[in-house]
This record gives C-alpha cells, structure tokens and sequence, in this order.
C-alpha cells in the first residue's frame, strides 16, 4: 500500500520534472507564434531557425567553445587525478579540498570574479575568457570522475609492468589508461556537458555580439518569447540529455554493476 | 642467472625501521625463502631488491652490478605479485609477450618465446584467453610464465600461492619447483607458510621487526634455532623446564640457554620407557584431537607445564585416552637447546 | 609498505602531471576570488590611469542601505523555502527508488531522475514560463479539464520562482539522498523490525538519522545556488523577480559599478562559506 503510494509519488515527480520540457518541445511545433491551441503541426520554427544566422553562429561558437573545454580539461583533469592517485605526498588533502570551490561557489560570484580578474590582467572578455572559465568549471569534475574509475585500478598492475622493464611512460600508455579509459570517457562528456550547457559564466564573460548559445537565448527571452527559441532550446535539450545518457553509461553513474 | 646480495641495509618510515642492517646472500641458483610474520620486513626487503624501496642505507647488488640507484624498470628482475596483477584488458599471450614487447625483441621471436613460456606452465593453446577466464591455478601460471619469459636474473616472489585453495597450492608448490629447478633461476620467495617455506627452498631466512633472526637451509634452521622466536616461529616448540627428574641436559650447552622439543620427536607410553640417552617425564593426557593421519595430544607435566604431542595414530598406545596417566620421552640429542636472548 | 615506492624524480613528475591542473584553477578561480575582494574595497576600477583609493564605501554601501540586506534576507529565505521544498519533496521519492524498487527498473528510473539536472538549466527555466503564462498551457489545460473558469496566472509570482527553482535542483536531493539510502544496510532494518519497531519508528530512529548527512549534502547544494540566483527570477520574476543576485548582476552588466558589485558579491560569498563550514562536518561524513 504504501509501497504503491510511493511509486505514484515518483510518478509524479517524473511528470513534474519531464512535462514542462515536453511542453516546450512541443510548442515548438506548434504553429501559432503566441502558443495559441488547438495544436497544429508545423516545422515552420525549425526552418526559421536554419535560417537564423545568430543562433547558428552562437551555436557553432557553443560547439567550439565546449569541444575545446573538453580536450583541455580532460588532459589536466586526467594527469592531476594520476598524480592524486599515483604520489603520496604533503597538502594531498588540501588539493582535494581545492577542488570543490568551482563547484561549490555560487557561478554568480565566480563568474563575475572572473570578470573583474580577467578585466585586471587585460585577458578582458571574449572567447578565450568564456574557455579559460569553463575549464577550471569542469576541471573538478574530471578530476573526481577519473580519481573515482582509478580507484578501482590495482596499482600493482604498474608495478608487474615495470618490472617487466617498462618506463613511466608506457606503463600509463598501455596499462593504466586502458583501464581507466572509461572515466576518461565520462569525464570528458560531463566536461562537454559542462561548458555546453553554462549560461552564468559565459554571461559575464562573452563580449555582446559574441556570445555563447545560452547568453543569446537568454538576451531573447528577455525581449519576448518566440516558437524559433522554443526550437533551439528543444535541439538543446536533446543534445545535452544524450550526451549525459552516453556518460551515464561509462561512468556507470547510479549502477551496481 | 645471477647471485644477489644485500649488505646492511636500513629502510626506516619514519621512526619505525622497517629493515635494520639486514645483510644476506642469495645464492646463484638457490632458492630462497624470506620468511616472517607480517609487519617483519620481508615485503620491504623483497621490494627493496625489486626496486620498489629505495633504502636509506646498504648496497643492493645483482651479479657485480649494485642496483641501490637504479630503478625498477631496468633491473632486469622477474616478479610474481601476490594477486598475479595480470593486466585485464590484455590476452594471456599479451600478458606473458608484455615484457618481451617492452625489449623489442620483435613479433616472430615474441611469439616463439610465449610460446614456449606457457608450455613450460603447461598453459598450450591458452594464449588466446583473457585473465578473467581463466581458473586461479591457470592465472598463477601465467603470472610465472610472464615473470620468466624475458630471461630475467633473479626471480621474485611475493606470497605467490597465498590465493589458492590448499590442494592446488600443495600441487603448485611441487610445480613451482620444478620449473625453477629446471631454468635453474635465482629465486627469492616471500611467505608467511612455514610450510611452503619448508618445502620450497634451499635456503630460508628469518625476519623479525626488521632483522635478520636466522638464515641457512631450512633443516639446519628448524633442528638449531637461533633464538625462542626462529624456534617456535617455524615448527612448534615444547619449552622445557631447566633440567627437571629425568629431563636430560645436552652437552656443552651454554648457561642460560632454554631447553626444548618439537611435538613430533616425543614419543608416549604408558610405562617408563627404558634405554639410554632418553630424556622423558611423566604427565596426564588432558585432550587428543584426531586430525586425519597424525593425531595432536596436549599432556599436562606434572610441575604443570604443557606439552604438545603430534603422532601418527597407531603409533599411540592403544586405549589411552583423556585422563590417563603416561610417559613422555624423546632422544636427548633431540632436545632444542636456544641459545639466551641478546 | 607499499607506500614506500620512490622513483628518481618522482617529484618532478608529480609536479608535472599535477602543476597545470592546480595553476589553472589558480588562474581562473582563486586569484579572481582574491581580487574581487580587492576591488570591493577600491574606490574606482584602477584601469586606464583612473584615480582610485582604499576605501570600505562599497561595503557601508551594504550595511548603510537597507535595500541591501532586505533583498539578502529575500534571497536567503527564497533559498530556504526552496531547499525545505526540495526535501520534503525529494526525500521520499529517494526512499521509494533506494527501496522499493528493484534491478533494471531501479537504474532506468534514477537514471530518468537526474537526467535533467545534466541538462540546460536556463532552457528549463524558460520551458516553465511557456508552461505557466498567462493563457499558458497549464491555464488552458486546467480549464479544459475543469467545470468552472480559473485563472493561473502564476507567471511572474513568487510561487513561478519557486516552482521553477524546485523543478532545477531537485535532482540535487535525490541523488544525495539516493546514495546515502543505498548505502544503509537492509539488514539493520530487518533487525530493528526483528525487535518489534514499527515503520514510523524505523524511519525516525534509524532511516533519517543514517541518511542525514546525505539530506544535508543536497540542502546545501541546493541552498547555495539558489541564494545567488539570479537568471531565474529574471525570466519567471519579472517585476517581483528582484533579488540580491539580481542586483549584483545590474552592477555588472547595467549599472556598471562593479566595486560595489564585487562588495555584494564578497558579502554573499561570506554567507556562503558560512553555510559551508557550518555543513562541513556533516558534509564530510556524506563524502565517506
């Protein structure tokens, strides 16, 4: 009884958590311009989109700017979670702590930090600035993804491959990193997401005219809503949503297996 | 195939010493077993010659060569790991080519020396398999195959059958010595099985809080013990009362020296045992547990002291049981004199 | 002893591996931590030759204006409503996935629960307000389904705020709580029921206190953002939607008086490393 009472509860949370995305994607295809009903199927949007030159050049600026992120947190956020794993050594637990002010901070206060940081150094705003942020934002969670997979890795297996004479280099090449390779995965699809899917330091950040997916979006919401915003945040969703469905399966996040 | 020695050495973490001024020659060849209980320093030691331990102090030499400085990587050592640390995600043939690869002695001469490798473990046509498939006996044999594959001077082992069964450990004992004997490659053996220490090795070396208690071949050790710890650390060891009625004491053993005996040399009767240079005294069986072939008797002296009897069955008198009064007695040159602590 | 591993030069590989990770999160989160507050205590951004000075205006600006702290407290108590929400809301669905459900079906729908907390967050926020405007869908839905006329119009409300912050971090208390659920052993409830506890009792006395440091865990994940938050009262707020991280946003993108931003900035990054040591204790026993 209450077992069931329960399930109905999950239910709902599930129809509260999904509707209102369905809502929007639907909307999308819907073709009256002030989300008038009866629905009527139209791809209108999608065309008006395709042709929407700011949208796809911020989009394209949001790929870039995310592939980018990845690459290089993913190689930091890799060798950093080898060195936690691999040295025992003073101020260990410190670095570790460091790690969760990127993720604890509210993004408005590092965000704007950031700003006035960068403003002082003379990196001032733009795509470099938006990069540089994003990857200390996804650092962090490279790390602790990666040090998570390591931690299932048996260190004497490094041992046995240098004992049969292998060198530093080699030992990570060929028997660690395919061990780990499935963190690696996950961690730079979380890193993707990450940088894909921020709005506040990417606000703060972009020059105006130069802006991430997510700052145009929100610039147009302010001014009014239309069905080609409904459109491009639909193709959002579903983008971001499989990327964390294929991350979800390497990182074996939730699993038992 | 080399000798290696070790001379003086010190590893310290911190204040405690894991290995203090441990010196020991292992000899070319030779098997030998480090034997300890955890916490004694053999893992370092055993380390230490891998190159895993850099000590504080000593020389390290394999062959001529003094290895002190030089890492792991190039030592030329073969290791066999506790869990067999065969990489997952390669075939057994990649496991066992890993080291052959790392020399680049090329594919065609790789594949003729795995494969001889795992016809000598008796592992033909498994090269093919990944380790999680196969048996534990069957990944102990890779790892040894892996280990000797690339000729290397001195073989480690480290624990290397603590992970099986006992029935598959006793067979691969018998195997592990063969194939040593057979490749005739220096070995070192770490383990805390006395009795894999018994049967295994040439020689045998005795840790203690990062000393060297005793080392020599393994009946010399088990018949003169060193000290109290080397005697009842392998093998047990009745202690005896210092010269009581009918107790004899060896010659020119030196004062202070403690009296003992291992169960296995005591014979019981029920009356007083006759015949010169016996040593024997009278006691009342307390419990008798039958374990297979041998049976363990715990006989209560009468100054109160205990004493642990291990016979085979027949060999006990018939009808004895608990309660009874009976003869103990053994050969006086039997009898374990340990020379004084310090 | 098997800490013992030296290599030559294992200092400078772990320098090596470890040195541009930690000097990246230096560069782009705490030396501008550490220079905020320094231009919160500046008189003029000391850019371009401008003329600047120490000074503690920004922060008195704060203490002196009562705008301030009242939108503060706004703030703070929108947080505390969202996180209680959150809880109340969250928990039990945590307990039911943790429980009650098994296997495949288990992974699939924890799977479902967390999925949108990886997605835009900006982009759900907006899919509220197509959902709760005025003639919106959930207004014409309900008055299609109902006898009688009703006007939701919960759009630019305090409730659309809060509606929409719960829907963003909810998943933040699920999954903490999820985890610390799984973690408690089923056994120990078998025993207490063996003892003759009966559900209330086992759920106060033995569920709750084991999951504690995991509920924890998701309030302040969920209290932290949501007393900076800024975007979401923008676009569900409207004119109600002015709030502390709203302000500090006009400093910096209207206003353009960024020394007193940074000052409000600073103040609230005080509350919220207050927040965050006050939790830790708790904190530290979620992450074991």
């Amino acid at each position: 009884m209450l077992a069931r009472l329960g399930k109905v509860w999950l239910g709902l949370i599930l129809v509260f958590l999904y509707a209102p995305i369905l809502v929007m994607a639907a909307m999308s295809f819907n073709a009256s311009p002030y989300y008038q009903l009866p629905f009527e199927f139209t791809v209108e949007w999608y065309e008006k989109l395709s042709e929407n030159r700011g949208i796809l050049r911020a989009a394209a600026r949001s790929v870039g700017i995310a592939m980018v992120t990845t690459v290089i947190a993913t190689v930091l956020g890799t060798a950093a979670s080898l060195a936690l794993f691999r040295y025992e050594f003073r101020g260990k637990a410190v670095l570790r702590v460091l790690l969760f002010p990127p993720i604890a901070i509210p993004w408005l206060i590092t965000g704007t930090a950031m700003l006035v940081f960068f403003f002082g150094i003379g990196l001032g705003r733009g795509t470099p600035a938006v990069i540089v942020g994003h990857v200390a934002l996804a650092l962090p969670y490279v790390i602790v993804v990666v040090t998570a997979r390591l931690a299932t890795f048996d260190p004497t297996l490094e041992e046995a491959a240098r004992v049969l004479g292998a060198g530093g280099w080699t030992v990570t090449r060929r028997v660690t990193l395919p061990w780990i390779a499935p963190g690696i995965i996950a961690g730079a699809l979380f890193a993707f997401a990450i940088s894909f899917d921020q709005f506040v330091v990417s606000y703060f950040l972009s020059e105006p005219g130069d802006s991430t997916l997510p700052v145009v979006i929100y610039t147009a919401i302010r001014k009014g809503f239309t069905p080609e915003i409904n459109a491009v945040s639909t193709l959002i969703i579903v983008v971001s949503m499989a990327v964390m469905l294929v991350a979800a399966r390497f990182s074996n996040f939730g699993g038992e297996r | 195939m080399a000798r290696v020695s070790v001379e003086g050495i010190v590893k310290r973490y911190g204040t405690v010493a894991a290995l203090d001024e441990v010196s020991l020659d292992f000899e070319d060849g030779g098997l030998f077993a480090l034997l300890g209980p955890s916490g004694s320093g053999k893992t370092t030691l055993l380390r230490a010659i891998a190159g895993f331990v850099f000590p504080d102090r000593g020389r390290i030499r394999i062959g001529d060569q003094p290895v002190e400085r030089v890492p792991v990587e190039k030592r030329d050592i073969g290791m066999m790991f506790q869990n067999y640390a065969l990489f997952p995600n390669m075939s057994v043939a990649d496991n066992v080519g890993f080291g052959l690869r790392v020399r680049k002695v090329g594919a065609a001469e790789e594949r003729r020396r795995v494969g001889e490798a795992l016809e000598l473990v008796q592992l033909e046509g498994f090269g093919g398999r990944k380790p999680h498939e196969l048996s534990g006996g069957q990944r102990q044999r890779v790892a040894l195959a892996r280990a000797i594959v690339t000729n290397p001077r001195v073989l480690l082992l480290d624990e290397p059958l603590s992970a099986l069964d006992k029935a598959l450990r006793v067979d691969m004992q018998f195997e592990l010595r063969r194939i040593q004997r057979e490749i005739g490659i220096t070995t070192i053996l770490v383990t805390h099985d006395q009795e894999e220490a018994l049967t295994l090795s040439d020689r045998i070396g005795i840790l203690r809080d990062g000393r060297l208690v005793q080392a020599g071949p393994p009946r010399e050790v088990y018949n003169a013990p060193a000290d109290l710890f080397a005697a009842t650390f392998l093998g047990e060891a009745n202690i005896l009362p210092g010269g009581g009625a009918g107790i004899v004491v060896p010659e020119g053993v030196a004062p202070g020296a403690v009296l003992a005996v291992r169960p296995e040399a005591i014979a019981m009767t029920r009356t007083e045992p006759e015949g010169a240079g016996l040593s024997k005294c009278v006691g009342v069986l307390e419990r008798r547990v039958f374990a297979g072939a041998m049976a363990t008797c715990l006989v209560r002296r009468e100054d109160g002291g205990e004493m642990k009897v291990v016979s085979r069955d027949q060999d006990i008198p018939a009808g004895l049981t608990e309660g009874d009064r009976l003869w103990l007695s053994w050969p006086v040159d039997k009898t374990l004199a340990i020379p004084p602590e310090g | 002893m098997a800490g013992g591993t030296a290599i030559s030069g294992a200092r400078a590989g772990l320098i090596a591996l470890l040195s541009p990770a930690y000097l990246w999160l230096t560069a782009a989160i705490f030396l501008p931590l550490s220079a905020m507050l320094f231009f919160s205590l500046v008189t003029e951004l000391p850019f371009g030759g401008a003329e600047w000075a120490f000074t503690l205006e920004n922060y008195r600006a704060f203490f002196e204006t009562p705008t301030y702290a009242t939108l503060l407290w706004k703030s703070v108590r929108l947080g505390l409503i969202v996180t209680v929400v959150c809880l109340l809301v969250g928990f039990p669905c945590a307990y039911v996935l943790a429980k009650a459900i098994r296997g495949r079906a288990r992974e699939a729908l924890f799977l479902l629960v967390i999925l949108p907390f990886w997605s835009n967050s900006l982009v759900r926020i907006f899919s509220w307000a197509i959902v709760l405007r005025g003639n919106g869908v959930l207004d014409l839905g309900l008055n299609a389904l109902l006898p009688f006329e009703v006007d939701v119009s919960l759009m630019f409300t305090t409730h659309a705020i809060v509606i929409g912050l719960v829907h963003s971090y909810l998943p933040y208390v699920i999954l903490t709580s999820y985890l610390a659920l799984q973690a408690i052993d089923d056994n120990l409830i078998d025993a207490a029921r063996s003892m003759g506890a009966g559900k209330p009792t086992i759920l106060w006395r033995l569920v709750l206190p084991l999951s504690l440091p995991g509920l924890v865990a998701g309030a302040v994940l969920i209290f932290v953002p949501v007393v900076g938050a800024f975007m979401e009262p923008r676009i569900l707020g409207g004119r109600v939607g002015t709030y502390y991280g709203t302000v500090i946003e006009d400093q910096f993108v209207a206003v353009y008086n960024w020394p007193l931003g940074a000052a409000l900035s600073f103040i609230l990054l005080a509350v919220v490393l207050f927040i965050l040591a006050v939790a830790s204790p708790m904190l530290k026993r979620a992450q074991a």
